[in-house]
């Protein structure tokens, strides 16, 4: 049983003097047999964490644990885990079995466990028949699944990916992808995987970690993590394209934002007080144009809003709506109070540089602490509202 | 010369004008002329003195010294000196005298011992010296780095007078300026210790600067890859990074087999008389056909002969990799 616990990793470096540090007092526990994804963006600590799990980095503080072991100090080679690269690192003076073999062929198996392995391995990343090409002959799929196959044939207890898709073209990217998850229901084994690919890290993980500044932001299964975000960061990184935020002010009956107002109870919410300063987050498919108020469980009243740049995806289109005196704004901040992404349905017949009132579902509305960035409620619900279904979903974090 | 041009569109010009003139439209041809005439003057400079040594290597001893190398040939009536010299006589037999006088393999096997001793040694130092500047980030990298070139650029000769009494065995090691005495290093002249430990020192950081950057090329993924499946940092070194640096060990490894090969400066030393049991080399050999009274020209120059035939192998069978090592150490992951 593989169950990996990391408590108190930190990992600094000392850069000519400056003390950077890569992780920053992480906790995680990770059952046998889990998926689990590192994501976040890059430079957040999610690899190095990832390597110090698997042994090439020792950690400043703290300790590591597989099975029931303390590895912190332990060499790869003892840890019982297999690792899968970015740059897929085949060696390139081998041929596919000899790569494949590697592991076991230093471990003294032998030769016909160690055929009859490779045989196996070769068969589940289906590369039979491939086992005499050097890896210079093979295409990038290819050689990704020999790394695939020379990690699965040790039969480690852990398994760590770094990033292994981010070299291929985007259609193998899907498939080596469903080829991951078929694998992992397969070996039942735990499975560590690094992206910094939201949408790959949403589609394989049972549990997303996400990561910043070497900090442990939340982690939760996938769904949890795109609808009840922990703080802003998780939401603006999970969710392809990102939720909008704008900065507001809570009133007795509103929240007022620089461009609309919404109703709401600040008395039903936890948290919230008169006079907060908040950041709202509003995801586009929660926006919708004012022709389809009525389909909106608890919408917004109109906002004027005139659309910028339309950007048809074919299962959708994102609309760009600007707010107020429709100048456009290119600040790098994180809330842009001016500007809205929608995504609204691909017959829509919306053109450019059009005025229109669109309409948010208020029960989809995330509130956030302006000053901290925790997350106060996940949706906000109308004073007003006979809302009998959704006064249950008022939950508030932490 | 200029005569017969005059069917063509630039009569009125020479014939070095009309090539000038087509050596501007295409200047590879400049080059090409350039490169040849470079190939020429090299291959003349190095093969030359081959050829001399085997006209003077078949050359009976006895017509070593009595006229000249340069015959005089008569064609047609015109008479001259033959511009290249020529064997007087022809006596294959040099090639086996040298062995029957001198027991010259003995000298060739000792040469050979050393170099490929040195030769290992040096492979399996640099090799580690190479991984660490290479592959790893210290403070004081670049300082060490450059205190072994710099230690490189000593002149040899200086450190032959301290490692000679070292050798020489009868007298402790003092610490510098007392003495205090140290220890009393073993006597190591005349055998293979005196000669392989300076070697191997001396040719150390030429191959360490080789390897160093080749080990440095190895991307750190297929270092992490192998440690993960199990070796040590060691085994990576030995199963992974040193195959895919091949070029660059085999340019080391052939250097530094050459130089100790041809190494005469501190062998004659180190061995206090030419002899083969004393591990003198084959420079040592060639010269015991020098007597005090005699000078066995023919007998040095085939025994000159013989003893570069090893280094011509070498070279011909490593050649790719020692071209593809010195002029490019870069490889693809």
């Amino acid at each position: 049983m593989a169950r990996v616990r990391l408590e108190h990793v930190t990992k600094r470096y000392d850069d000519q003097g400056d003390v950077v540090t890569a992780v920053d007092d992480m906790n995680l526990d990770i059952a046998h047999g889990e998926f689990i994804c590192f994501v976040g963006p890059s430079g957040c600590g999610k690899s190095t964490t990832m390597e110090t799990i698997a042994g090439l980095t020792i950690p400043t503080e703290g300790e590591i644990y597989i099975g029931d072991r303390e590895v912190t100090n332990l060499p790869p080679k003892d840890r019982g885990i297999a690792m899968v690269f970015q740059n897929i690192a085949l060696f390139p003076h081998m041929d596919v079995y000899d790569n494949i073999s590697f592991g076991l062929r230093l471990r003294d198996y032998p030769q016909d466990e160690i055929d009859r392995r490779v045989e196996r391995a070769a068969d589940i990343v289906q590369l039979e028949g491939m086992l005499n090409r050097m890896p210079e002959e093979m295409s990038g799929g290819q050689r990704q699944r020999v790394a695939i196959a020379r990690a699965i044939v040790r039969e480690p207890d852990v398994f760590l990916m770094d990033e292994p898709l981010a070299n291929l073209d985007a259609k193998l990217k899907v498939h080596m992808r469903t080829e991951l998850q078929r694998l992992h229901k397969e070996l039942d084994t735990t499975i560590i995987y690094v992206t910094h690919d939201q949408e790959e890290a949403m589609t394989l993980s049972d549990r997303i970690a996400v990561l910043d500044s070497g900090q442990l932001q939340q982690i939760d299964p996938p769904l949890t993590c795109y609808n009840e975000p922990d703080n802003l960061f998780v939401a603006g990184f999970i969710g392809s394209p990102s939720m909008n935020f704008v900065e507001g002010t809570v009133t007795e009956t509103t929240l007022e934002t620089p461009n609309f107002s919404l109703e709401f109870n600040p008395s039903s919410i936890e948290g919230v007080g008169v006079g907060d300063n908040v950041t709202l987050g509003i995801r586009p498919e929660d926006i919708y144009p004012g022709d389809l108020q009525s389909e909106v469980p608890d919408p917004s009243g109109m906002i004027t809003a005139t659309t910028d740049i339309l950007e048809p995806m074919g299962d959708e289109i994102f609309a760009y709506l600007l707010l107020g005196d429709g100048e456009t704004s290119m600040s790098q901040e994180l809330a842009t109070n001016d500007q809205l992404l929608m995504s609204i349905d691909p017959d829509s017949d919306l053109e450019e540089d059009e005025e229109l009132g669109v309409v948010i579902d208020r029960r989809n509305v995330h509130l956030f602490d302006s000053a901290t960035g925790e997350a106060i409620v996940h949706d906000l619900i109308p004073y007003e509202a006979e809302g009998t279904a959704s006064s249950s979903e008022v939950e508030s974090d932490d | 010369m200029a005569t017969s041009t005059d069917t063509q569109e630039q009569s009125s010009d020479g014939p070095l004008q009309r090539w000038t003139q087509s050596a501007i439209q295409d200047p590879e041809k400049v080059y090409r002329a350039l490169f040849y005439a470079a190939m020429v003057f090299f291959l003349v400079t190095t093969l030359f003195p081959f050829y001399w040594l085997i006209v003077l290597a078949v050359t009976p001893e006895g017509n070593l010294l009595s006229g000249s190398f340069l015959p005089t040939v008569n064609l047609f009536g015109v008479s001259g000196t033959f511009p290249l010299p020529v064997p007087k006589g022809f006596n294959p037999g040099a090639f086996v005298t040298v062995f029957e006088q001198v027991p010259f393999h003995l000298y060739m096997l000792n040469s050979f011992a050393l170099a490929v001793t040195t030769t290992v040694i040096v492979l399996f130092v640099a090799s580690l010296a190479g991984y660490v500047f290479g592959r790893l980030r210290f403070p004081g990298r670049a300082l060490l780095m450059l205190g072994i070139l710099a230690i490189s650029y000593f002149p040899p000769a200086a450190f032959v007078i301290p490692l000679f009494q070292a050798f020489a065995g009868n007298a402790p090691i003092t610490i510098p300026f007392t003495s205090i005495p140290l220890f009393t290093p073993p006597r190591l002249l005349n055998t293979p210790g005196s000669m392989v430990l300076p070697f191997s020192a001396l040719f150390m950081p030429l191959s360490i600067f080789i390897l160093t950057t080749f080990y440095g090329q190895i991307p750190d993924g297929l270092e992490d890859a192998a440690r993960v499946e199990g070796t040590t940092r060691l085994g990576a070194l030995f199963r992974v990074i040193m195959p895919l640096s091949a070029p660059g060990v085999a340019t080391a490894a052939v250097l530094t087999f050459i130089a100790v090969y041809n190494e005469y400066f501190f062998s004659s030393i180190m061995a206090t008389s030419p002899e083969a049991a004393k591990w003198s080399p084959i420079v040592g050999g060639i010269l015991s056909y020098q007597t005090q009274y005699t000078t066995q020209f023919n007998l040095m120059a085939a025994a000159s002969i013989v003893g570069v035939l090893p280094v011509v192998i070498l070279v011909i069978v490593a050649q790719e990799r020692i071209v593809s090592g010195l002029t490019s150490g870069a490889l693809k992951e």
